[in-house]
């Protein structure tokens, strides 16, 4: 269970975040998770809410957006994986051995692409609360 | 009262991996070859690397990072052996991670060390997405885990740049195929080297031991 300490690190960078912007309250904080990555969205939730008890972001909402690997190909191919090919098999098998396995011809040369993407785990925005009317940094 | 949003695109994983290519540089600058073994608890880990140290480390200058929930009793083992071995004790985390191989470096002696071993947590999940700053992924799976085990855990193997299947000779006691498991790996991760090992066969351990000493003199040139 790594949740909590990956839950820290997003509470640490949160919090830098929201202070360096004058912020009173932390409102929202959007995640974005690759579908390969091996972290749970609803145990780390339950642990952003744990730790966040007490500090700026106590109330926020916490949402994560789930990311699908994509299919590139050497030949300079990229494109989306047919999610309706990974829904129908995943109901035998697990997601992440349904992005393995699924048929990834690329539809431009016909050889075989590979999986891009899919890993990661990004903090993607914060939304905040502030008191005076601040340029918001972009 | 105002609301802003403000963008961070802050990955939480490259944040890790960046430490890990620090890892990698300094490794580099003193020319170690780093090997991180990963592996399920019991896979075999610690005792695949005693082998590959008892055999090398008369040729080579081995240290060992001992990674563990409870890290001394492996340390001990590898200890036992005589050659350097930094503990990471990693309390209730389930994995390495670069951040503490970064501050484990800093007990190495990297000028007296020629190889590297990493010995992971014992766990097929956590590990995957945590790179160190290693020259060599590898992971060990032993037939008693069952030959369901690699398309459970499809990402370590997928990853994994040698893939080790452990204690063979006992395949038939627990009714596993262990050429299942091979091509099991192999629907994975077509290219990656397949080993068969058993502590009692001395030429499968040869065979591992092998792998290292080639990566060693690759990484040497």
């Amino acid at each position: 269970m790594h949740e909590l300490s990956i839950a820290c690190e997003i509470l640490e960078q949160v919090k830098n975040t929201a202070a360096a912007h004058g912020a009173i309250k932390v409102k929202h904080v959007t995640l974005q998770m690759g579908r390969l990555s091996h972290t749970n969205p609803e145990q780390l939730s339950f642990c952003f809410k744990a730790i966040a008890e007490g500090s700026i972001a106590e109330d926020a909402d916490f949402i994560v957006e789930m990311v699908p690997p994509s299919l590139e190909c050497e030949c300079g191919y990229t494109g989306a994986i047919d999610e309706k090919q990974i829904q129908e098999s995943s109901e035998f098998t697990s997601e992440l051995l349904a992005y393995i396995e699924v048929d990834k011809e690329c539809p431009i040369c016909g050889k075989q692409a590979q999986l891009a993407g899919g890993r990661e785990l990004i903090i993607k925005s914060i939304e905040i609360e502030t008191e005076d009317d601040l340029t918001a940094d972009r | 009262m105002l609301m802003h949003v403000i963008n961070m695109e802050h990955d939480v994983f490259k944040a890790n991996d960046k430490i890990a290519e620090k890892n990698r540089k300094k490794l580099d600058k003193y020319q170690v070859f780093s090997v991180n073994v990963m592996g399920a608890i019991g896979s075999g880990k610690t005792t695949l690397i005693e082998e590959a140290i008892k055999q090398l480390k008369e040729k080579y200058k081995i240290t060992v990072i001992a990674g563990d929930v409870i890290a001394e009793m492996d340390s001990s083992r590898f200890r036992k052996l005589g050659v350097p071995t930094i503990p990471v004790n990693t309390g209730k985390e389930c994995h390495l991670d670069a951040k503490l191989v970064e501050k484990a470096l800093n007990e190495v002696d990297l000028e007296n060390t020629d190889l590297l071993f990493i010995e992971n947590v014992g766990n097929l999940i956590c590990p995957v997405d945590f790179k160190l700053g290693e020259h060599l992924r590898v992971v060990i799976v032993s037939v008693t885990e069952g030959d369901d085990i690699i398309l459970k855990h499809p990402m370590i193997f997928k990853t994994a740049e040698l893939a080790i299947i452990n204690k063979v000779d006992i395949a038939h006691a627990v009714d596993v195929n262990a050429e299942k498991m091979r091509e099991d790996i192999l629907s994975l991760n077509p290219d990656v080297p397949v080993i068969l090992t058993s502590k009692h066969d001395w030429e499968s351990l040869e065979t591992w031991i092998g792998f290292i000493e080639l990566g060693l003199k690759k990484n040497a040139q």
